[in-house]
């Protein structure tokens, strides 16, 4: 009943306090939504153009802009244009010469630029495809008038009522195999997973500084003049932190469904998971205050663990991706408890499993509750008492 | 003067001691960085490779010229691209499912595969419509893409070739034995050639350096008024303002505190990620400049920020709360570029996306370039200082 008190006390606190209202409330949801804007909707790579207003110029333009996956921007001036590309507000960059409809009938070179060879390979596949339309007539015509049949425009003419006589070999293109669950889900789903392990522990980690704050001002010392054990005073602590913990997944969890619509799969697996990544980030919490001695020096360092570990458990690289590219990240990504939580989310929300499947991650989680929270145990045990 | 810089020297001095300094302004950020650029590099950083299969259930002169030349260019022309024949359709599509699925660590798989029909080049030969199959499997996207881009060049190239000995009989020519070869070498009129572009980009270890670099030095800039918040909480600024020092000079040694820290982080930072991470934070000078214009303006905007605060805990607060969303529409964590629309126009009212473009621009080699990022930081800092000697003379006066 104590117990429950001082955890009471602990989580008021919290509430009450406006920079935890911002980083427990504000900041996860601003996250999600600022990792949709930048992540999710990213899809088409987008090109700049500069052309001349010739016929054959301007068709090659529209070729583009007709082509669906990609979105062309048209510029007047090339270096802006490059600029753009080199700054990263342009995936990449084409420049057509100013008398490009003249120079076609013998040769004309075009010059593309791009950032990088993921994206030059995506822009260069659309820019060969049209290219290659108008190349076809362009290079009909030239052969025509060159073997000395017909003359160059009506070589074009003619190249273009036959185009539509061609038939053409027709690429059929087959997938085999399962897609990898990151590929699937709504666009902010797996921001949501991952923001939620983030935040339950990066504000276990800074709201160690609650610990410290006790210490400072002197309440662990009135409640140990108190007639209350010193057990119950641990186990309220540790309650108060699993308790912050709570309130802050339960919303992050209910504002995402509600405002952003992510599913979250089975209840009941998706609550026993946020129960036990909460004791995890409870004990966490309590190592963390009753190692250090003052607020700056226990949020620095967890901001440090807690974004770090984070970065090494997935929460912003998924996992799947290690997997492939990586093998040996994949080891090391499980050292943390991030990995196993976000391991058991993909199986409940993306393979939508049941609370069976993530057992043996739920296990793995306990174990590190157990061990952090006995840990804390014994070395606040020692603080508690020191000044 | 000597008074200001004997309070700077006190604060800076409690601040060493007490280790936050330290944690806050460099191993936070360094260690932050060291963790990301381990993360994020071994994805950015792998090459790649593809072995890509061939089914030949042709075998006629047209398919051995897409095996041969189309296929075998391809191998030649880059590197890790290799290409294999397979006895058949089934065999394909088993082993390029076998390399989408890691867990079952395939040795014979097949990134991509190609399938061409019987019948293929009589098909082709006797201008004919025709199927080229290609099987790609989602894992590895990026080969399937490559496979379907050489097979469409290929069906285009065809095409073409036809078309001109089309336009050619259809315009009176007459077909002779070697018309179609010569159809074949006339070369295509619009070729695609590079555009020279300079690299205003930092790599991704550097990127994730300054990000971080930028966002913690929001905190270590963040000292001066809250060590006035400490000191009017202790009494000791009251027993300032009865000593014979100016006003001036407390808020002056304040400032002298924060700007020491604030450059003394950021210089530990640029040379040990230098050494330690191998972050290449580019020409010494243009870097000295924007790392002063950004020290300027984020001393300018937590005076303002934490001047508005009641007490140290409260102006703690209000920081933290200003230096992470700067962080995060600034593009510390993620680049902005990606963002497009509204996300990039609210990164330009933040000093973090101006450094980082600063950096960015000074990527390009030119020492001059870092001079427009640099004039907006400074125009921050004049405008956001100007504001918090307002603001901050109101602490002193409570």
């Amino acid at each position: 009943m104590k117990a429950l008190a001082i955890a009471g006390a602990n989580i008021r606190r919290m509430v009450r306090d406006r920079s935890s209202f911002f980083f427990v409330f504000v900041l996860p949801l601003l996250l999600v939504l600022v990792l949709g804007a930048v992540y999710g909707g990213l899809s088409r790579p987008r090109l700049g153009i500069v052309a001349g207003d010739g016929p054959l110029a301007q068709s090659l333009v529209s070729g583009l802009e007709s082509d669906g996956s990609i979105e062309v921007t048209p510029y007047a001036d090339v270096d802006k244009m490059v600029l753009a590309v080199e700054r990263g507000e342009l995936e990449g960059g084409l420049d057509l010469p100013e008398d490009f409809d003249e120079q076609v009938q013998q040769h004309v070179e075009i010059g593309f630029t791009a950032r990088d060879l993921q994206e030059q390979f995506e822009l260069r596949t659309v820019i060969d495809r049209v290219v290659a339309q108008q190349n076809a007539v362009l290079r009909a015509a030239g052969f025509a008038s060159t073997q000395g049949v017909a003359s160059y425009s009506d070589a074009v003419a003619t190249a273009q009522a036959e185009q539509a006589n061609v038939e053409r070999i027709d690429v059929e293109t087959q997938s085999v195999g399962q897609p990898y669950s990151f590929t699937q889900g709504g666009r902010f789903d797996l921001g949501a997973q991952s923001q939620l392990v983030l935040f339950i522990f990066l504000t276990s980690l800074t709201g160690s500084a609650a610990l410290i704050q006790s210490r400072t001002y002197g309440v662990s010392r009135r409640m140990l003049a108190t007639p209350t054990r010193m057990g119950t005073i641990l186990v309220g602590e540790a309650l108060g932190r699993f308790g912050v913990a709570m309130v802050q997944g339960l919303f992050i969890i209910a504002g995402t469904w509600i405002l952003f619509r992510v599913d979250w799969g089975d209840p009941l697996a998706t609550g026993l998971l946020l129960v036990v990544f909460c004791l995890v980030g409870a004990g966490a919490a309590m190592v963390t205050g009753s190692l250090f001695r003052n607020v700056a020096q226990a949020s620095g360092i967890g901001v440090l663990l807690g974004l770090g570990l984070a970065a090494l458990g997935g929460c912003m690289v998924p996992l799947q991706v290690f997997e492939i590219f990586a093998p040996t990240m994949y080891h090391v990504a499980h050292i943390t408890p991030h990995a196993w939580a976000l391991e058991a989310f993909s199986k409940i929300v993306q393979l939508h499993d049941g609370v069976w499947s993530i057992v043996p991650d739920l296990a793995v989680l306990m174990g590190y509750a157990i061990v952090l929270l006995g840990a804390a145990t014994w070395l606040l045990r020692r603080s508690l008492t020191r000044v | 003067m000597r008074n200001a810089m004997l309070i700077a020297g006190k604060d800076l001095r409690r601040r060493l001691r007490d280790r936050s300094a330290y944690i806050v302004g460099i191993i936070a950020p360094l260690g932050l960085a060291a963790i990301f650029s381990f993360v994020f590099n071994p994805i950015s950083n792998s090459s790649y490779s593809g072995t890509f299969g061939v089914v030949n259930d042709d075998g006629g002169q047209i398919a051995a010229m897409f095996v041969d030349q189309v296929l075998g260019g391809l191998a030649d022309s880059q590197t890790g691209v290799t290409i294999v024949s397979v006895d058949s359709e089934a065999d394909a599509r088993n082993r390029v499912e076998a390399a989408g699925d890691p867990s079952l660590n395939a040795t014979n798989g097949l990134s991509a595969a190609f399938v061409i029909p019987p019948g293929f080049s009589n098909a082709v030969q006797a201008g004919q419509r025709t199927t080229l199959e290609v099987i790609g499997s989602p894992v590895n996207s990026t080969s399937a893409a490559i496979a379907t881009a050489v097979a469409e060049g290929f069906a285009d190239e065809v095409s073409a070739v036809n078309l001109e000995v089309r336009t050619y009989v259809v315009s009176g020519g007459v077909v002779d034995p070697s018309t179609v070869s010569d159809a074949v070498a006339y070369p295509s009129p619009i070729t695609v050639g590079d555009l020279p572009a300079e690299t205003r980009r930092l790599d991704d270890t550097t990127t994730m350096t300054v990000g971080m670099a930028i966002m913690f030095l929001f905190f270590v800039a963040q000292e001066g008024v809250i060590g006035l918040l400490e000191e009017r909480r202790d009494g000791t600024l009251a027993r300032l303002l009865v000593a014979p020092i100016s006003k001036a000079s407390i808020l002056g040694g304040k400032a002298i505190a924060s700007y020491v820290l604030g450059i003394a982080s950021m210089a530990v930072l640029v040379v040990a990620s230098t050494l330690l991470l191998h972050a290449h934070w580019g020409n010494p000078v243009g870097v000295a400049i924007l790392v002063l214009a950004a020290v300027f303006a984020a001393v300018g905007i937590m005076a303002v920020v934490s001047g508005f605060a009641r007490t140290d805990e409260q102006a703690n607060t209000y920081t933290a709360i200003v230096a992470i969303a700067l962080a995060i529409f600034g593009g510390s964590f993620f680049p902005i570029s990606l963002g497009g629309g509204v996300v990039q126009f609210l990164s330009k009212f933040t000093p973090h996306a101006w450094f980082i473009q600063g950096l960015g621009d000074l990527a390009s080699g030119k020492i001059a370039a870092v001079v427009p990022s640099a004039l907006v930081l400074v125009a921050i800092g004049v405008a956001s200082s100007a504001l918090a000697v307002v603001v901050v003379r109101k602490v002193v006066d409570q």
